[in-house]
């Protein structure tokens, strides 16, 4: 993974995704994790159970998903879309790396305004954990490449 | 598990603290997630969002118009989500210029200007609103309910009855301007206020009164169309920012550090390096521009749609309150100076005798005029410019020439070489400029009022006069 791309995965991005139901009518759902093992080719997208229900029916429905990485600070904003292959719960072993996601995403936050009793409120655990097979990636970073294909 | 609500109901989530996030899906069935930095509320029926650049989330909704919003309120973080239809995209109107202003004024801020423009403002029908129900965990923080109370609204007519009280008792422009400013401190808690008056004949704003900023600031002036005040003045729009981002934030900084190397004729505009919140309100009467009131706070939800709304009637107010001294001091008949022939004089010295001569191995100070820039510097550093520099030229040569140091209104508005306008000469708010800059620059040579239109220059120093 290059490294524009390995941005998109560094601490305290925040992760919001996108989905589609059968007719057309699209979701969105504020994410609490993402995470690779084979340089994007596939990521795993974890989804807070009490909000995602529309996303996880959406999901079952087409398949298809849409997730944003970005960083607050620098505004590095990654768009990766694809199509998911598994929806399942989070395994408690994965519990850890969502905490510790979300508490640099919250440290970020904090840094540029946001008191950590707001992002400690945000509901992360119990969570969906979305398999999707990665088929596009684009730029997103606020400026003149904004919507350029990276892979 | 899911409670309807109104657009009305997420007043805190639409002024644009927390970016919100918006979903579209393209024709081929692929869903497209951005964030938005601010929905705006249109009616409890629909809702715009700014079109800067022809982008994905754009040409999505050409294809298809349904969208899904989710937004945050800034002090719970509680998200709720909007389903929206896309209706028609604005290029003019009011709603336009709405947005265009605001986007313009932070291009201007932060040396975007002509890069990021409002191409339309995009309208959607509300079709839902919904508040995410299990977004939070059981230990919300508690926050203060966003509207005054009954109790709270009839204080606030209270003070607005006070304040006008006090712009109505004002007896001259000065005292209107410190009026004003002091009890929107005292009775709203603005403490980081200022008010800039328009001249027409240079398509300026300057400041004439400000609070919470020190003395600093006094002259400082604000070309029309730069800037969130220039932007504010020249769209006559009023600009409430809620949480000034990064990039505004990073601009005035730099700014602010660039001041520092720009030439001494510049005043630094008074403001605070940190605000996260800023409000401003063009002082009109009818379409024409008399001046702005500026209200600025560290707090990034210090201003509320309330606050926009007295501002703005406090601001009528002020601009009819100006306009009137304006008019009253371009119309009365003042009698002729019965001053005659009197020195410069120290007010020591004046308590005996009007004709005493300045005291011997008093302190000198060097005025020099600069034609070319049409600007005083005293003792080498930069007094003032333009027309205020012009008439404490003028009343400095008389002085000397004469042994004068009465004079009245109405001798020097008279004064053609003075270039004052011939209607609305703003003759008032020019003394009280150059009064200020004197007490700050140059504390031994004071203009000092002695009457309704009359005005005396003292001074403790000999003074020396330079023309170059």
């Amino acid at each position: 993974m290059n490294e524009r791309l390995q941005k998109c995965v560094e601490p305290g991005v925040s992760v919001i995704v996108g989905s589609v139901d059968a007719a057309g009518n699209p979701a969105c759902c504020r994410a609490v994790g993402l995470r690779t093992t084979n340089d994007l080719a596939t990521v795993t997208v974890f989804v807070p159970m009490a909000t995602s229900h529309e996303t996880i029916a959406n999901v079952a429905a087409t398949r298809r998903l849409a997730v944003v990485t970005t960083h607050p600070i620098s505004h590095c904003a990654t768009q990766l879309k694809g199509t998911v292959e598994t929806t399942r719960p989070a395994r408690e072993d994965e519990e850890a790396f969502i905490d510790q996601h979300f508490a640099s995403f919250g440290g970020v936050l904090n840094a540029i305004g946001y008191p950590p009793r707001l992002t400690k409120s945000v509901v992360q655990w119990p969570a969906f954990a979305l398999e999707m097979r990665v088929e596009e990636i684009y730029e997103q970073s606020p400026g003149p490449k904004a919507g350029t294909r990276l892979r | 598990m899911t409670m309807p609500l109104r657009p009305s109901d997420l007043a805190r989530c639409f002024q644009g603290v927390t970016p919100s996030l918006i979903v579209t899906v393209d024709g081929r069935g692929m869903p497209n997630i951005t964030y938005v930095s601010q929905v705006y509320y249109v009616d409890e029926q629909h809702v715009a969002l700014s079109c800067q650049f022809f982008n994905k989330t754009r040409r999505n909704l050409d294809e298809n118009p349904r969208a899904a919003v989710e937004m945050y309120d800034p002090l719970t973080m509680q998200a709720y989500r909007l389903r929206l239809t896309f209706i028609r995209s604005e290029k003019k109107g009011p709603l336009f210029d709405t947005m265009s202003a605001r986007i313009e004024a932070i291009a201007s801020a932060t040396g975007m200007k002509g890069i990021f423009r409002l191409i339309a403002a995009d309208v959607f029908d509300v079709r839902s609103v919904e508040k995410v129900e299990g977004f939070l965990n059981d230990e919300q923080p508690e926050v203060e309910a966003d509207a005054p109370t009954l109790t709270g609204y009839r204080s606030e007519v209270r003070g607005l009855q006070w304040v006008s009280e006090r712009i109505a008792r004002a007896c001259d422009l000065e005292s209107l301007l410190e009026a004003a400013l002091q009890s929107l401190e005292e009775y709203f808690q603005f403490s980081h206020t200022s008010v800039l008056l328009y001249d027409e004949s240079s398509a300026r704003l300057t400041t004439l009164a400000s609070r919470g900023y020190g003395k600093r600031g006094i002259g400082a002036e604000v070309p029309i169309g730069q800037g969130l005040i220039g932007s504010a003045a020249r769209d006559r729009q009023v600009l409430r920012f809620s949480s000034l981002d990064a990039d505004l934030a990073y601009g005035r900084a730099i700014r602010r550090e660039a001041a520092g190397d720009q030439t001494c004729e510049d005043i630094p505009l008074p403001g605070l390096p940190d605000a996260r919140s800023v409000l401003v309100i063009p002082l009109l009467l009818s379409d024409r521009l008399v001046g702005v009131l500026s209200a600025e706070s560290r707090d990034p939800m210090r201003f509320g749609e309330w606050h926009e709304a007295y501002l703005q009637i406090i601001g009528n107010q002020i601009a009819f309150a100006i306009d009137r001294m304006v008019e009253r001091a371009s119309a009365e008949h003042e009698p002729p100076s019965p001053a005659g022939a009197r020195p410069v004089v120290s007010p020591a010295s004046r308590a005996k005798t009007n004709e005493a001569p300045v005291a011997p191995g008093a302190r000198t100070r060097t005025l020099t005029y600069y034609r070319k820039d049409d600007a005083i510097f005293v003792d080498g550093e930069y007094l003032i410019r333009n027309i205020p520099a012009r008439i404490l030229w003028k009343l400095l040569a008389e002085s000397k020439r004469t042994g004068r140091t009465e004079f009245t209104n109405r001798e020097v508005r008279l004064d053609e070489s003075l270039g004052l306008p011939p209607v609305k000469d703003n003759f008032e708010s020019r003394l009280i400029l150059l009064r200020h800059r004197l007490q700050e620059k140059c504390p031994d040579l004071q203009i000092v009022s002695t009457g309704r239109g009359r005005f005396a220059l003292q001074t403790d120093a000999s003074i020396e006069m330079i023309e170059r």
